[in-house]
């Protein structure tokens, strides 16, 4: 049942929900988002098709061949030469080297002097690692790490890429870090890069890097862009700024559209172990060197346990170097990521169309019906987003436009179940009250047929001790109370009135109307005498007078002369009743007469007359006996009546005959409910000195 | 049950079709009532064309009558025609062939109606 209220409480409801959605940082909304975008890359992650970056990892492997970490900076630059020398495009280095090396030559010298002054003195002669790592650095397209700290100064000396606005001036927008902590000046200057090491966690998991931080007020590439800034030979790099905010980030030619807070949502493949050649391979001259040559190669410590491990979104730990080659590879692919600016405003205008649809479809459709719609429209939510995901790359949420939508169909499931139950309750009361009501109703039913019998003559005791002629009646109304009337009674000492009436309807009206119409003929009767004509020409104008429903009446009316069987009669649109002589002739009473009381007024009723035989025989019916119908619907007939009455001829007397002609037409209509009411009279003329 | 109608000159005939009993009645008393509803006072006829009608209750008896009644107020006319045996019995029985005109057919009530019905009649039915 359609409810208008219900659909208010929805539409309400539903404007209610689209606050988290439009709040994209709500607490525990935020997170579940975060978690269904990284559904859809652990249903399907980024398939790995190129392989610009190369991570050299000092891994466990090295650190058993050449000791324990730190090494000896010179070590580190053994390295870097050897990396240098395999012409790579840039070299990317994830270590901070913020203190000086312990184990330069110059530390050692103070602690042997006392024992050999002159070892001493050698020492102090031998370079200085730092100078040596920092020589290293200088000789090659090297990019340090340094880290983004929240406190302190930035270095007003320490050198940093420098970079171009474009657009508006998008720097409040980033990611800020006050310092940094860097690489010694000597190591931190030779390098001719310097690329942020830092990256935010969310709830654990690293889902966005930034593409561009502020240090300061100074913007900064993190090192994976800063190592591809290198290889590119660009002196620098720029920040597109727009309305909300960054647009993208650039090196030369190369744009890289960025979140509008310059991060990059990483597109990960899970960890892949050909992207990392051991160090010590490296520096046992083992490794291919057509495997560093022309790439991007990312120097960092993998072997030192879980020190720089991070968690995806994929569900796996992978060390922080493994990230920036991703990112390198996101931006080599353009296999990037975009939750674009209008994503809110998709997700919220989904919401609203799936929650309109629920809303006015769940108060019109069965639960089970409901719930397959639901269904039907989640599935859609899901494939749209992880549709939009596969195909666009664009990150479209499902998962609270979704929930919603299920908390708005239980609410109007419940609203509605709770409307129905009420429903049904006024329904059952209603059904209760018109119980009450039709029971009162049959009472007074009840009444008005007892009284319209109880208005009836009995016959068996009318004439007790009247011997020329015998007469007996029935009438058995039909369910509703009807309109059939029969009267009988003595004009005075010779003659017999007798009427038998039918009235055109039924229900209380009709029976009121009957009961008028019997009391106006026999008053009519008693006044008028024994002339049926006259009788019937005034009962008509008198009865319409009190005819406000205008009903008629069909009447037909005897007056037996008892001594001589004379019989005048009028019909009044009545059934012609059947006359059995003595001898079995049957005729029927058809002279005479005119239309039914109230039909015409001022008609002249024509009277007849029949010379009754000595013992015989007039029966005045009403429709409800011709008409009596059987279950396959065919009439009882004049017909059949008329074979009654020829089989009933000899009975002992009229109560018989009429007892057995009501059995006769009971047999045939074999348990039909009556339409009408059904009136037999029968009146046997025994001559005039009977007995 | 159903009635149907037709206009032939200034005589509108009506034909229902069917039994007219207690549960089917309303529907000949609903399309009397629109013609009497319709009508001008003075000079509407009306033909009952019962050629297609089994069977008539006391009950549509009754708004026969009641139909009869206001037609002739108006001052209109209203006829019976073409009555099937059993239907003609019960007009017998009742003498309601006292209270409206019966014809053998509709073209019969028209001759007597209304010449210019008839002439429409027998134009459209190419007499």
């Amino acid at each position: 049942m359609f409810n208008s209220r219900g659909v208010g409480h929805g539409v309400a409801l539903l404007a209610l929900l689209l606050v988290p959605i439009l709040w994209q940082d709500m607490p525990i909304v935020g997170a579940t988002r975060l978690a269904w975008l990284d559904g859809y890359q652990e249903l399907s992650p980024r398939e790995r098709r190129s392989a610009p970056a190369v991570i050299v990892a000092i891994d466990e492997v090295s650190l058993d061949r050449f000791g324990q970490w730190p090494w000896p900076r010179t070590l580190v630059a053994q390295l870097i030469d050897k990396l240098g020398a395999a012409r790579p495009a840039a070299i990317g280095v994830d270590i901070l080297f913020p203190e000086p090396d312990r184990l330069s030559p110059e530390w050692l010298a103070p602690s042997v002097a006392e024992v050999d002054p002159r070892l001493a003195a050698r020492l102090a002669m031998l370079p200085r690692h730092d100078a040596v790592l920092a020589a290293s650095i200088k000789a090659a397209p090297v990019a340090l790490g340094i880290a983004g700290l929240e406190a302190g100064k930035p270095s007003e000396v320490a050198p940093l890429t420098p970079s171009l606005q474009r657009g508006s001036d998008a720097r409040a927008a980033l990611r800020h870090y006050a310092s940094t902590l860097r690489s010694l000046p000597e190591i931190d200057t030779a390098a001719r890069g310097h690329g942020l090491l830092s990256a935010d966690t969310e709830a654990g998991v690293v889902r966005r890097v930034p593409l561009v931080a502020l240090v300061g007020v100074t913007p900064v590439l993190p090192l994976s862009l800063e190592t591809l800034r290198l290889a590119s030979g660009e002196p620098l790099f720029f920040v597109q700024g727009g309305v909300a905010g960054v647009e993208a980030v650039g090196i030369g030619d190369l744009v890289v559209p960025t979140q509008s807070d310059g991060r990059l949502w990483v597109h990960y493949t899970p960890h892949d172990a050909s992207r990392f050649v051991s160090a010590a391979d490296v520096l046992g001259d083992k490794a291919d060197p057509a495997q560093l040559e022309g790439k991007l190669v990312l120097v960092g410590v993998t072997g030192l346990g879980l020190i720089d491990y991070q968690s995806t979104p994929l569900g796996e730990r992978m060390p922080g170097i493994e990230i920036h080659a991703q990112v390198l590879e996101n931006v080599f692919d353009g296999a990037l990521l975009v939750r674009p600016r209008w994503a809110t405003w998709v997700e919220g205008l989904a919401l609203f169309v799936m929650g309109l649809v629920v809303v006015c479809s769940v108060p019109r459709l069965s639960p089970g019906r409901s719930t397959v719609l639901l269904l039907l429209s989640l599935i859609t939510l899901g494939a749209a987003g992880f549709g939009a995901y596969r195909v666009a790359g664009l990150l479209l949420d499902a998962s609270v436009p979704g929930a919603a939508i299920v908390f708005l169909f239980a609410a109007m499931l419940v609203e509605t179940l709770a409307e129905a139950n009420a429903q049904k309750k006024l329904l059952q009361e209603r059904l209760q009250r018109e119980r009450e009501s039709a029971a009162r109703l049959a009472g007074e039913l009840d009444a008005a047929r007892r009284i319209q019998i109880g208005s009836l003559p009995r016959p068996e005791s009318a004439f007790p001790s009247e011997h020329r002629f015998e007469i007996s009646a029935a009438m058995e109304p039909a369910r509703e109370v009807g309109g059939d009337l029969y009267d009988f009674f003595m004009l005075d000492a010779e003659h017999l009135f007798f009427l038998v009436g039918d009235v055109s309807g039924k229900g209380l009206p009709a029976s009121i109307f009957m009961a008028v119409s019997k009391a106006l003929c026999k008053s009519t009767a008693l006044r008028r005498g024994r002339r049926v004509d006259e009788l019937l020409h005034e009962a008509n104008a008198e009865i319409a007078r009190e005819n406000p429903e205008f009903l008629f009446v069909t009447v037909f009316a005897g007056v037996l002369d008892v001594l001589s069987g004379r019989l005048e009669y009028c019909s009044a649109g009545h059934e012609p009743p059947f006359v059995l002589a003595a001898d079995g002739e049957i005729a029927r009473l058809e002279e005479g007469g005119g239309p039914p009381l109230c039909v015409l007024e001022e008609f002249s009723y024509v009277a007849a007359e029949h010379e009754m035989s000595r013992g015989g025989i007039v029966c005045v019916v009403s429709d409800g006996v011709t008409e009596a119908m059987n279950p396959a619907g065919e009439l009882y007939g004049a017909v059949r009546l008329r074979e009654a009455l020829e089989r009933g001829r000899n009975t002992e007397n009229p109560a018989a005959l009429v007892n057995a002609i009501r059995a006769d037409i009971s047999q045939f209509v074999d348990g039909a409910e009556a339409a009408d009411d059904l009136t037999l009279l029968v009146l046997r003329w025994n001559g005039p000195s009977a007995r | 049950m159903h009635v149907s109608q037709e206009r032939y000159g200034d005589t509108l005939v009506l034909t229902p079709i069917g039994r007219v009993d207690n549960s089917t009645t309303d529907r000949l008393k609903s399309g009397l009532d629109a013609y009497i509803a319709s009508s001008r006072a003075g000079g509407n006829r009306l033909v009952l064309d019962f050629s297609k009608v089994d069977y008539i209750s006391s009950v549509g008896l009754r708004v026969l009558m009641l139909a009869g009644k206001e037609i002739r107020e108006q001052g209109g006319s209203i006829v019976v025609a073409a009555l099937q045996p059993v239907v003609r019995e019960i007009f017998e029985i009742s003498r309601f062939n006292l209270v409206f005109q019966c014809f053998g057919s509709v073209r019969e009530a028209l001759t007597k109606v209304s010449p210019t019905a008839l002439a429409a009649y027998d134009s459209a039915h190419g007499t």
